[in-house]
């Protein structure tokens, strides 16, 4: 099994799970987190440059220093090994704006997998992403 | 690439991330989280408190990176009294990454 990890924008939550549902992978799990990339984002600088977009090319540069953090969402699904190319598809797919700041996805391995209610072991547990 | 999760104080969380920043490290996510330890929560009198809030601060690093970026983390989220409650980090594998915006696979 094989956890894929993705952090997204919040506003796109909706439109990925419908998308993932749509594939017939119903389950997962999201946190609201926050967050920084590698390139951080000064709010005020950001102010600045809509008021007067003409000295963008001096406060671009500024604004990839600081180090405030952007409220974001972790979306977690623990996928059968075949499935994780067609997950992190989908999820590329509906959060890729071109922007910086669309987020990463990871893929984790996972060493077992239990169900509470029937005590089902490994990618029996995970069954509703198999048909 | 590895992930590095620290469960921290949430006092100390700022004096972390500033310290990744400085580090060269400043992409992480931060969670809120609520958790225990082997001391089985805090005792204050007749009062248990067995969820303690902490901060979970999230990192993937380069496999080479590893003992800086710890290194940088234990500095900074320490209260160096010896007390209990300074948190724990956990190292993990990462298989993949991707940067959604560009589509681009980066391991």
């Amino acid at each position: 099994m094989k956890e894929v990890m993705a952090i997204i924008r919040a506003n796109k939550i909706n439109q990925t799970k419908k998308a993932l549902v749509a594939a017939g992978l119903p389950s997962f799990t999201a946190v609201k987190c926050m967050g920084r990339g590698s390139r951080p984002v000064d709010f005020e600088m950001l102010e600045a440059m809509n008021r007067s977009p003409e000295d963008a090319g001096e406060i671009l540069p500024i604004l990839s220093q600081g180090g405030r953090l952007i409220p974001k969402r972790m979306l977690s699904l623990i996928v059968p090994p075949q499935k994780v190319q067609e997950v992190v598809d989908i999820i590329m797919q509906e959060n890729s704006t071109g922007n910086q700041g669309d987020g990463k996805v990871f893929v984790l391995p996972i060493s077992d997998v239990l169900r509470v209610r029937t005590e089902e072991e490994g990618l029996q547990a995970i069954d509703e992403m198999q048909q | 690439m590895l992930m590095i999760r620290a469960i921290v104080r949430p006092e100390k969380t700022t004096e972390v991330m500033q310290s990744l920043l400085d580090a060269g490290y400043p992409a992480l996510t931060k969670v809120e989280v609520a958790g225990r330890g082997k001391q089985r929560g805090l005792k204050l009198g007749e009062v248990i408190y067995d969820e303690l809030p902490k901060e979970m601060i999230m990192t993937v690093i380069p496999d080479a990176d590893k003992e800086f970026v710890t290194r940088a983390i234990l500095d900074s989220a320490r209260t160096g009294k010896g007390s209990f409650g300074d948190g724990k980090i956990f190292i993990s594998p990462v298989d993949e990454v991707y940067t959604v915006s560009s589509g681009v696979k980066e391991t």
